[in-house]
């Protein structure tokens, strides 16, 4: 059966900074992660960016991200920014990486853990080539579990892992991610990227079609690699959707001017984090506006 | 030049200057994160990968990079004949690794720091010396473009002499007893300080030069390596540095610097969030009253992002340095001078916070 593509998100409001992780400057970044310590603080967030025109959440699962959806009444969708990178980070350095995914297989439920290995087994020959994109099935295996399939809108691989594929020119990982990503959850396959120039040349000299890329784009051209005017170009000719994140450029830029640039230069949605926001019902009012055809 | 670049004076498009053949020895995250830059730089080939452990061999290759692989680092540098070597190996085997590549005629990067022990820093830069081939170690943050621009702000004199200055870095990463060669000081030397903030120090060195003399406490929460250190230093000039350290606090989800420099002619603070001056009177391009810098009023000339741009920059130009172009700021003599720096706070540390001199 032929699969019917999801309709692209245009407006998710972004969590990344949750796990530490921004070009903010770091007053900001405190500020933000205690005023979301408490779950509900979190929720109410999210309910209400909804409510102003946001298709989604982009985040990571964590502690108080699954404390904050199992608040709502009514289901946020969800984006799943897999996995989460500075948690991965932090274990492998105790524990190896193979100790790290040891860990998670031992807190995966019984369900959890036959999926995993019937993942594993019907690529076993990659895995035990230690082929990344063999392994990354398996670890987004492990990483969806905090969501709930009726919440699980997309999966959106983190720029650290896609950016370590992108620099081997790993043609397949990036196919074989694509489809299990749709077969597996019947969501959105994506990819966040911190190369955005390099992926997108990629992305169109294999052929392979995600059904969106989340990178930087912004009017200060920070973090637009390998250069502006390079990802401008990319962004003319590519085929894939764009969505724009680091649209503050750290700080430099308001959201809304950061927001104009990137629609301007060929994004068709936008990921503001949470410590871009300063006034969400003005903001989310405004951006939601630029985003709806006239 | 544009005005931005000048701020930082870090080179646009910085790359070899011609084909340059290179291999990378340990493939823990350190070397992963090189193979997966220099498998983005210009005109590098890489002709070789070499660990002990084979299936992080097998894990690099499963990103996709196409080279061999030697569990024997001999046979690497024998078999492949790179003429530069990167060294991401834990320290107490970098100095004979580094030998090893030395000898065989090529250049190296070690990754910071440049050994467990002084005495094997000073062999391995005493080896550089009679090789006398191009050699840097992983202090990154000199390619950060406000750390730059702050290194450039102060060479240039626009602070006039530099009276005082208090740095700190922090880091949200032990809080507990922790396994693995970083908390096992026979094998990384010791905590905090060789492992994160010998950064800061590398800093502090590059921008004021190597103090004279050094006082330090520590304190041991968790194990055998220190997790939190507070030092004074004293350079020539007799201005003093003030030096604070942990890796067992809140809120530092990624490692953070500040350093707060006193001068005749003002105030300057960089940290990773930017750099502010405040100067009395007008200095080259800086204006009297404040000013004020931000990462995204600075160039971003990396072409490939690794954690940000001073990864990039520094691995292009050590190969940039490796194949006839201007020596990095990041030497091995550089670092050795950061060694003696660690030994001498370490040392003080040990022995009930004693003035120590750095040794010479």
């Amino acid at each position: 059966m032929k699969r019917t593509p999801p309709e692209t998100p245009k407006l998710l409001l972004g969590a990344e900074s949750l796990l530490g992780f921004t070009r903010a400057p770091r007053d900001r970044l405190l500020q933000v992660t205690a005023r979301f310590r408490e779950p509900e603080s979190l929720a109410v967030t999210f309910s209400k960016a909804i409510q102003l025109g946001a298709d989604g959440v982009l985040a990571s699962p964590s502690r108080v991200l699954g404390e904050a959806l199992s608040e709502l009444r009514h289901s946020v969708p969800v984006f799943a920014l897999l996995p989460n990178v500075p948690e991965y980070v932090r274990d492998s350095s105790e524990h190896g990486l193979a100790g790290t995914a040891m860990k998670r297989v031992a807190r995966a439920g019984l369900g959890a853990r036959a999926r995993l290995a019937w993942t594993g087994l019907t690529r076993a020959g990659g895995v035990l080539r230690s082929d990344f994109a063999a392994l990354v099935p398996l670890l987004l295996e492990l990483e969806s579990t905090s969501f709930r399939s009726s919440e699980l809108r997309g999966v959106v691989l983190a720029a650290a892992i896609t950016d370590l594929a992108l620099a081997g020119k790993h043609k397949s990982f990036f196919e074989n991610t694509v489809r299990f990503v749709r077969r597996r959850f019947r969501a959105s396959a994506a990819f966040q990227t911190h190369n955005l120039g390099h992926l997108l040349a990629a992305l169109a000299e294999w052929g392979v079609k995600p059904d969106f890329v989340v990178g930087p784009i912004n009017p200060r051209g920070l973090m637009m690699k390998p250069t502006p005017a390079a990802v401008e170009a990319e962004l003319r000719r590519t085929e894939i959707p764009v969505l724009a994140k680091e649209l503050r450029a750290g700080g430099a830029v308001s959201l809304v001017e950061g927001a104009r640039y990137a629609l301007e230069h060929g994004a068709k949605g936008l990921v503001p984090d949470l410590v871009d926001v300063e006034d969400l019902n003005a903001e989310f009012k405004e951006l939601s506006q630029s985003l709806t055809p006239a | 030049m544009s005005e931005r670049t000048a701020h930082t004076m870090l080179i646009d498009d910085l790359k070899p200057l011609r084909p340059i053949r290179v291999a990378v020895v340990g493939l823990g995250k350190m070397g992963v994160a090189h193979t997966t830059l220099l498998a983005s730089i210009p005109d590098v080939e890489l002709v070789g990968l070499s660990d002990h452990h084979a299936p992080l061999g097998r894990s690099v290759r499963g990103l996709g990079h196409r080279a061999p692989f030697f569990e024997n680092p001999a046979k690497l540098i024998d078999k492949t004949r790179p003429e530069a070597v990167f060294i991401c190996t834990q320290p107490d085997a970098h100095k004979a690794l580094a030998e090893m590549a030395l000898e065989a005629g090529a250049a190296i990067f070690v990754e910071k720091p440049l050994a467990h022990t002084l005495a094997e820093a000073e062999a391995l830069a005493a080896a550089v010396e009679r090789h006398g081939k191009p050699a840097a170690c992983g202090y990154n943050l000199a390619f950060v473009p406000i750390f730059a621009a702050a290194h450039h702000a102060l060479r240039a004199g626009v602070l006039g002499q530099v009276q005082q200055t208090r740095a700190s870095m922090y880091l949200s990463q032990t809080f507990g007893p922790r396994k693995g060669w970083m908390y096992d000081p026979a094998r990384s030397g010791g905590g905090v300080v060789t492992n994160v903030s010998s950064h800061l120090l590398f800093l502090l060195q590059w921008m004021l030069g190597t103090p004279v003399e050094a006082r330090a406490e520590g304190s041991w929460f968790f194990g055998e390596v220190e997790d939190e250190v507070h030092a004074m230093m004293r350079l020539s000039s007799g201005a003093e540095i003030g030096f604070d350290s942990s890796w067992s606090v809140p809120g530092y989800p990624y490692s953070a610097v500040v350093i707060e420099f006193e001068g005749r002619n003002g105030k300057m603070l960089v940290s990773n969030d930017g750099l502010e001056l405040d100067l009395a009177t007008p200095s080259g391009e800086w204006p009297a009253g404040h000013s004020q810098l931000r990462e995204a009023d600075l160039p971003q000339p990396a072409r490939f992002d690794v954690n940000g741009d001073s990864y990039y920059l520094q691995d292009a130009a050590f190969l940039h340095w490796a194949t006839g172009g201007a020596e990095p700021p990041n030497t091995v003599a550089a670092a050795l001078e950061v060694q003696r720096m660690i030994d001498a706070i370490y040392r003080s540390a040990r022995d009930n916070s004693v003035t120590v001199p750095v040794k010479p």
